[in-house]
Protein backbone atom coordinates (compact mmCIF):
# COMPACT_ATOMS: atom_id res chain seq x y z
CA UNK A 1 0.00 0.00 0.00
CA UNK A 2 2.80 2.77 1.07
CA UNK A 3 5.00 1.45 -2.01
CA UNK A 4 2.56 1.83 -4.60
CA UNK A 5 1.94 5.32 -3.15
CA UNK A 6 5.39 6.53 -2.76
CA UNK A 7 5.88 5.25 -6.58
CA UNK A 8 2.92 7.27 -8.31
CA UNK A 9 4.00 10.02 -5.63
CA UNK A 10 7.25 10.17 -7.27
CA UNK A 11 7.01 12.13 -10.59
CA UNK A 12 4.75 15.02 -8.81
CA UNK A 13 7.50 14.98 -6.01
CA UNK A 14 10.30 15.63 -8.07
CA UNK A 15 9.11 18.91 -9.65
CA UNK A 16 6.80 20.08 -7.08
CA UNK A 17 8.55 23.54 -6.62
CA UNK A 18 7.76 24.61 -10.25
CA UNK A 19 4.31 23.19 -9.62
CA UNK A 20 4.30 25.24 -6.59
CA UNK A 21 5.45 28.35 -8.41
CA UNK A 22 2.77 27.60 -11.17
CA UNK A 23 -0.30 27.44 -8.33
CA UNK A 24 0.97 30.44 -7.02
CA UNK A 25 0.73 32.40 -10.32
CA UNK A 26 -2.82 31.62 -10.85
CA UNK A 27 -3.80 32.42 -7.34
CA UNK A 28 -2.32 35.70 -7.35
CA UNK A 29 -5.94 37.45 -9.07
CA UNK A 30 -7.44 35.93 -6.07
CA UNK A 31 -4.76 37.03 -3.68
CA UNK A 32 -5.83 40.48 -4.80
CA UNK A 33 -9.50 39.86 -4.30
CA UNK A 34 -8.89 38.24 -0.94
CA UNK A 35 -6.87 41.57 0.16
CA UNK A 36 -9.93 44.26 0.88
CA UNK A 37 -12.33 41.19 2.68
CA UNK A 38 -9.20 40.48 4.93
CA UNK A 39 -8.55 44.44 6.13
CA UNK A 40 -12.48 44.56 6.40
CA UNK A 41 -12.92 41.46 8.90
CA UNK A 42 -9.89 42.19 10.40
CA UNK A 43 -10.79 45.75 11.33
CA UNK A 44 -14.13 44.76 12.40
CA UNK A 45 -12.64 41.91 14.43
CA UNK A 46 -10.79 44.61 16.34
CA UNK A 47 -13.60 46.88 16.81
CA UNK A 48 -15.42 43.43 18.39
CA UNK A 49 -12.30 43.75 21.26
CA UNK A 50 -10.16 41.41 19.77
CA UNK A 51 -6.68 42.04 19.71
CA UNK A 52 -3.87 41.78 16.66
CA UNK A 53 -2.58 38.55 17.83
CA UNK A 54 -6.54 37.07 18.84
CA UNK A 55 -7.38 38.15 15.17
CA UNK A 56 -4.88 36.03 13.30
CA UNK A 57 -4.58 33.15 15.61
CA UNK A 58 -8.42 32.94 15.06
CA UNK A 59 -7.98 33.32 10.74
CA UNK A 60 -4.90 31.24 10.79
CA UNK A 61 -6.53 28.21 12.47
CA UNK A 62 -10.09 28.18 10.96
CA UNK A 63 -9.19 29.84 7.55
CA UNK A 64 -12.76 30.08 6.40
CA UNK A 65 -13.64 33.54 5.64
CA UNK A 66 -17.54 33.19 5.84
CA UNK A 67 -17.64 31.68 9.55
CA UNK A 68 -15.27 34.71 10.38
CA UNK A 69 -17.25 37.26 9.31
CA UNK A 70 -20.51 35.56 10.95
CA UNK A 71 -18.54 34.84 14.14
CA UNK A 72 -17.23 38.30 14.03
CA UNK A 73 -20.85 39.60 13.61
CA UNK A 74 -22.32 37.97 16.50
CA UNK A 75 -18.83 38.41 18.70
CA UNK A 76 -19.89 39.85 22.18
CA UNK A 77 -17.52 40.05 25.16
CA UNK A 78 -17.27 37.44 26.79
CA UNK A 79 -18.14 35.58 23.25
CA UNK A 80 -21.39 33.20 23.30
CA UNK A 81 -19.13 30.32 22.31
CA UNK A 82 -22.03 27.57 21.42
CA UNK A 83 -23.43 30.04 19.19
CA UNK A 84 -20.25 30.63 17.08
CA UNK A 85 -19.05 27.13 16.93
CA UNK A 86 -22.87 25.71 15.73
CA UNK A 87 -22.68 29.07 13.19
CA UNK A 88 -19.13 27.71 12.12
CA UNK A 89 -20.54 24.27 11.73
CA UNK A 90 -23.59 25.33 9.58
CA UNK A 91 -21.40 28.09 7.39
CA UNK A 92 -18.68 25.79 6.56
CA UNK A 93 -21.39 22.73 6.12
CA UNK A 94 -20.64 23.06 2.37
CA UNK A 95 -16.72 21.86 2.62
CA UNK A 96 -18.27 18.03 3.06
CA UNK A 97 -19.56 18.40 -0.24
CA UNK A 98 -16.06 20.10 -1.49
CA UNK A 99 -13.87 17.08 0.54
CA UNK A 100 -16.18 14.83 -1.30
CA UNK A 101 -15.65 16.25 -5.06
CA UNK A 102 -11.91 16.96 -4.30
CA UNK A 103 -11.54 12.90 -2.90
CA UNK A 104 -11.59 10.90 -6.30
CA UNK A 105 -8.69 13.60 -7.18
CA UNK A 106 -6.92 12.28 -4.01
CA UNK A 107 -6.49 8.52 -4.66
CA UNK A 108 -2.92 8.50 -5.29
CA UNK A 109 -1.97 10.70 -2.21
CA UNK A 110 -1.33 9.04 1.29
CA UNK A 111 -4.01 9.84 3.90
CA UNK A 112 -1.15 12.13 5.93
CA UNK A 113 -0.61 14.09 2.66
CA UNK A 114 -4.92 14.39 1.92
CA UNK A 115 -5.38 15.51 5.52
CA UNK A 116 -2.76 18.44 5.49
CA UNK A 117 -3.53 19.30 1.77
CA UNK A 118 -7.22 19.59 2.87
CA UNK A 119 -6.32 21.85 6.15
CA UNK A 120 -6.04 24.46 3.40
CA UNK A 121 -8.63 23.83 1.43
CA UNK A 122 -10.88 27.12 1.07
CA UNK A 123 -13.56 27.95 -1.23
CA UNK A 124 -10.64 29.05 -3.92
CA UNK A 125 -7.99 27.02 -3.49
CA UNK A 126 -10.80 24.52 -4.00
CA UNK A 127 -11.30 25.26 -7.24
CA UNK A 128 -8.38 25.93 -8.95
CA UNK A 129 -6.80 22.72 -7.44
CA UNK A 130 -10.44 20.96 -8.39
CA UNK A 131 -9.76 22.89 -12.07
CA UNK A 132 -6.22 21.84 -12.80
CA UNK A 133 -6.92 18.12 -11.84
CA UNK A 134 -9.46 17.61 -13.94
CA UNK A 135 -7.94 19.30 -17.14
CA UNK A 136 -4.38 17.66 -16.54
CA UNK A 137 -5.79 14.02 -16.01
CA UNK A 138 -7.89 12.98 -12.81
CA UNK A 139 -5.36 13.24 -9.91
CA UNK A 140 -4.71 16.45 -8.03
CA UNK A 141 -1.10 17.56 -8.61
CA UNK A 142 -0.35 18.68 -5.14
CA UNK A 143 2.33 21.02 -5.67
CA UNK A 144 0.24 23.26 -7.50
CA UNK A 145 -2.80 22.70 -4.92
CA UNK A 146 -0.10 23.10 -2.01
CA UNK A 147 1.26 26.67 -4.17
CA UNK A 148 -2.12 27.93 -4.43
CA UNK A 149 -3.68 27.26 -1.10
CA UNK A 150 -0.59 28.82 1.09
CA UNK A 151 -0.22 31.78 -0.82
CA UNK A 152 -4.15 32.34 0.01
CA UNK A 153 -4.19 31.23 3.04
CA UNK A 154 -0.72 33.53 3.75
CA UNK A 155 -2.73 36.60 2.48
CA UNK A 156 -5.50 35.85 4.46
CA UNK A 157 -3.62 35.70 7.83
CA UNK A 158 -1.85 38.51 7.11
CA UNK A 159 -3.82 40.88 5.72
CA UNK A 160 -6.59 39.74 8.96
CA UNK A 161 -3.97 40.95 10.91
CA UNK A 162 -2.97 44.51 9.72
CA UNK A 163 -6.77 45.07 9.41
CA UNK A 164 -6.76 44.27 13.56
CA UNK A 165 -3.69 46.81 13.57
CA UNK A 166 -5.36 49.19 11.53
CA UNK A 167 -9.04 48.69 12.67
CA UNK A 168 -8.84 50.90 16.08
CA UNK A 169 -7.42 54.14 14.45
CA UNK A 170 -10.66 54.55 12.61
CA UNK A 171 -12.31 54.90 16.06
CA UNK A 172 -16.02 54.34 16.10
CA UNK A 173 -16.93 53.13 12.60
CA UNK A 174 -20.97 53.25 12.96
CA UNK A 175 -20.81 57.06 12.98
CA UNK A 176 -18.93 56.88 9.63
CA UNK A 177 -21.24 53.98 7.61
CA UNK A 178 -18.47 51.86 8.34
CA UNK A 179 -20.61 49.24 9.66
CA UNK A 180 -22.61 48.96 6.48
CA UNK A 181 -19.40 47.06 5.36
CA UNK A 182 -20.63 43.88 6.67
CA UNK A 183 -23.64 43.33 5.34
CA UNK A 184 -22.39 44.46 1.97
CA UNK A 185 -19.72 41.19 2.20
CA UNK A 186 -22.13 39.65 3.10
CA UNK A 187 -24.32 40.77 0.11
CA UNK A 188 -21.56 40.20 -2.14
CA UNK A 189 -20.58 36.81 -1.40
CA UNK A 190 -24.36 35.94 -1.59
CA UNK A 191 -24.57 37.06 -5.03
CA UNK A 192 -21.70 34.98 -5.72
CA UNK A 193 -23.40 32.09 -4.77
CA UNK A 194 -26.70 32.63 -6.67
CA UNK A 195 -28.21 30.10 -8.78
CA UNK A 196 -31.15 30.89 -9.90
CA UNK A 197 -34.56 32.37 -7.86
CA UNK A 198 -35.87 28.62 -7.01
CA UNK A 199 -32.51 27.92 -4.98
CA UNK A 200 -32.90 30.65 -3.38
CA UNK A 201 -36.11 30.37 -1.81
CA UNK A 202 -34.57 29.00 1.41
CA UNK A 203 -32.48 32.00 1.57
CA UNK A 204 -36.27 34.32 1.41
CA UNK A 205 -37.28 31.93 4.30
CA UNK A 206 -34.11 32.71 6.43
CA UNK A 207 -34.22 36.17 5.85
CA UNK A 208 -38.12 36.57 7.05
CA UNK A 209 -37.81 33.72 10.00
CA UNK A 210 -33.98 35.33 11.25
CA UNK A 211 -36.14 38.90 10.81
CA UNK A 212 -38.99 37.98 12.58
CA UNK A 213 -37.58 36.37 15.34
CA UNK A 214 -34.90 38.96 16.19
CA UNK A 215 -38.01 41.25 16.51
CA UNK A 216 -39.79 39.14 18.93
CA UNK A 217 -36.95 36.98 20.91
CA UNK A 218 -34.03 38.99 22.79
CA UNK A 219 -30.41 37.56 22.49
CA UNK A 220 -29.21 35.82 19.28
CA UNK A 221 -31.70 33.34 18.95
CA UNK A 222 -33.04 34.78 15.66
CA UNK A 223 -29.55 33.18 14.50
CA UNK A 224 -29.89 29.26 14.67
CA UNK A 225 -33.83 29.69 14.25
CA UNK A 226 -33.35 31.66 10.90
CA UNK A 227 -30.84 29.47 9.58
CA UNK A 228 -32.43 26.38 10.28
CA UNK A 229 -35.68 27.62 8.98
CA UNK A 230 -34.25 27.65 5.44
CA UNK A 231 -32.16 24.69 5.85
CA UNK A 232 -35.73 22.62 6.47
CA UNK A 233 -37.26 24.75 3.75
CA UNK A 234 -34.56 23.89 1.33
CA UNK A 235 -34.85 19.98 2.59
CA UNK A 236 -38.83 20.26 1.44
CA UNK A 237 -38.51 22.18 -1.47
CA UNK A 238 -35.66 19.68 -2.79
CA UNK A 239 -38.36 16.88 -3.02
CA UNK A 240 -36.87 13.70 -4.39
CA UNK A 241 -37.96 13.30 -7.70
CA UNK B 1 -4.25 40.35 25.06
CA UNK B 2 -5.23 36.89 24.97
CA UNK B 3 -8.79 35.92 26.31
CA UNK B 4 -9.04 32.44 27.86
CA UNK B 5 -12.60 32.33 26.60
CA UNK B 6 -11.69 34.10 22.96
CA UNK B 7 -9.05 30.99 22.45
CA UNK B 8 -11.65 28.54 23.49
CA UNK B 9 -13.85 29.75 21.19
CA UNK B 10 -11.53 30.01 18.27
CA UNK B 11 -9.83 26.39 18.93
CA UNK B 12 -13.64 25.10 18.73
CA UNK B 13 -14.48 26.96 15.43
CA UNK B 14 -11.21 25.55 14.28
CA UNK B 15 -12.04 22.29 15.21
CA UNK B 16 -15.24 21.74 13.37
CA UNK B 17 -13.90 23.71 10.62
CA UNK B 18 -11.46 21.16 10.28
CA UNK B 19 -13.64 18.55 10.69
CA UNK B 20 -16.11 19.53 7.75
CA UNK B 21 -12.87 19.61 5.54
CA UNK B 22 -12.00 16.18 6.10
CA UNK B 23 -15.45 14.92 6.94
CA UNK B 24 -16.29 15.01 2.93
CA UNK B 25 -13.31 12.98 2.23
CA UNK B 26 -13.13 10.67 4.72
CA UNK B 27 -17.37 9.76 4.57
CA UNK B 28 -18.52 10.23 0.91
CA UNK B 29 -14.71 9.32 -0.29
CA UNK B 30 -16.62 6.14 -1.72
CA UNK B 31 -20.25 7.05 -1.65
CA UNK B 32 -22.49 9.21 -4.18
CA UNK B 33 -24.98 11.87 -2.12
CA UNK B 34 -28.81 12.05 -2.83
CA UNK B 35 -29.78 15.60 -4.94
CA UNK B 36 -32.19 16.55 -1.89
CA UNK B 37 -28.77 15.86 0.40
CA UNK B 38 -26.45 17.99 -1.90
CA UNK B 39 -29.23 20.90 -2.59
CA UNK B 40 -29.69 21.58 1.09
CA UNK B 41 -25.79 21.18 1.80
CA UNK B 42 -25.36 23.37 -1.07
CA UNK B 43 -28.19 26.29 0.15
CA UNK B 44 -27.06 26.07 4.11
CA UNK B 45 -24.34 28.54 3.91
CA UNK B 46 -26.24 31.13 1.89
CA UNK B 47 -29.22 30.79 4.50
CA UNK B 48 -26.86 31.58 7.42
CA UNK B 49 -25.00 34.30 5.67
CA UNK B 50 -28.53 36.22 5.75
CA UNK B 51 -29.95 35.06 8.61
CA UNK B 52 -27.02 36.91 10.30
CA UNK B 53 -27.39 40.47 8.44
CA UNK B 54 -31.64 40.00 8.80
CA UNK B 55 -31.35 42.27 11.65
CA UNK B 56 -30.51 45.38 8.97
CA UNK B 57 -33.52 44.54 7.00
CA UNK B 58 -35.72 45.52 9.85
CA UNK B 59 -33.63 48.36 12.08
CA UNK B 60 -36.34 51.05 11.29
CA UNK B 61 -33.70 53.32 10.60
CA UNK B 62 -35.11 54.97 6.98
CA UNK B 63 -31.32 56.06 6.58
CA UNK B 64 -29.80 52.34 7.43
CA UNK B 65 -32.96 50.72 5.34
CA UNK B 66 -32.11 53.01 1.91
CA UNK B 67 -28.18 52.43 2.47
CA UNK B 68 -29.00 48.67 2.10
CA UNK B 69 -31.27 48.74 -0.64
CA UNK B 70 -28.56 50.83 -2.77
CA UNK B 71 -25.99 48.27 -1.10
CA UNK B 72 -28.01 45.00 -2.50
CA UNK B 73 -28.01 46.32 -5.92
CA UNK B 74 -24.48 47.45 -5.59
CA UNK B 75 -23.97 43.99 -4.94
CA UNK B 76 -25.76 42.03 -7.86
CA UNK B 77 -23.19 44.55 -10.25
CA UNK B 78 -20.25 45.40 -8.67
CA UNK B 79 -16.81 43.30 -6.62
CA UNK B 80 -15.97 43.36 -3.48
CA UNK B 81 -14.44 46.64 -2.93
CA UNK B 82 -16.87 49.15 -4.57
CA UNK B 83 -19.50 47.56 -3.15
CA UNK B 84 -18.49 48.11 0.48
CA UNK B 85 -17.44 51.09 -0.73
CA UNK B 86 -20.97 52.23 -1.96
CA UNK B 87 -22.11 50.82 1.04
CA UNK B 88 -19.99 52.78 3.90
CA UNK B 89 -20.60 56.14 1.77
CA UNK B 90 -24.38 55.54 1.41
CA UNK B 91 -24.93 54.78 4.86
CA UNK B 92 -22.68 57.55 6.33
CA UNK B 93 -24.32 60.21 3.58
CA UNK B 94 -27.93 59.06 4.26
CA UNK B 95 -27.36 59.34 7.95
CA UNK B 96 -26.69 62.76 7.98
CA UNK B 97 -29.13 64.13 6.29
CA UNK B 98 -32.02 61.27 7.42
CA UNK B 99 -30.80 60.89 11.31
Amino acid sequence: MTDTNLTLDAPVERSSLSEGFRGLRDALPVMLGFVPFALVLGSQAAQKGLSPIEVPLMTGLNFAGGSEFAAVELWTSPPHVLLIVGITLLVNSRHFLMGAALAPLMRHLPKRKAFSALFFMCDESWAIGLADGRKTGSRLSLGYYMGAAISLYLTWVVFTGVGALAGPVLGDVRRFGFDMAFPAVFLVMLAGMWKGVSAARPWLVSLVVGAATYLLVPGAWYVPVGALSGVAAAYYWAKPS
Amino acid sequence: MIDPMTILTIVLMASVTYMTRIGGYIFLRNRTLSPRARTVLESAPGCVLITVIAPNFVTGHPADIVALGVTVVAATRLSILPTVLVAIVSAGVLRSFLG
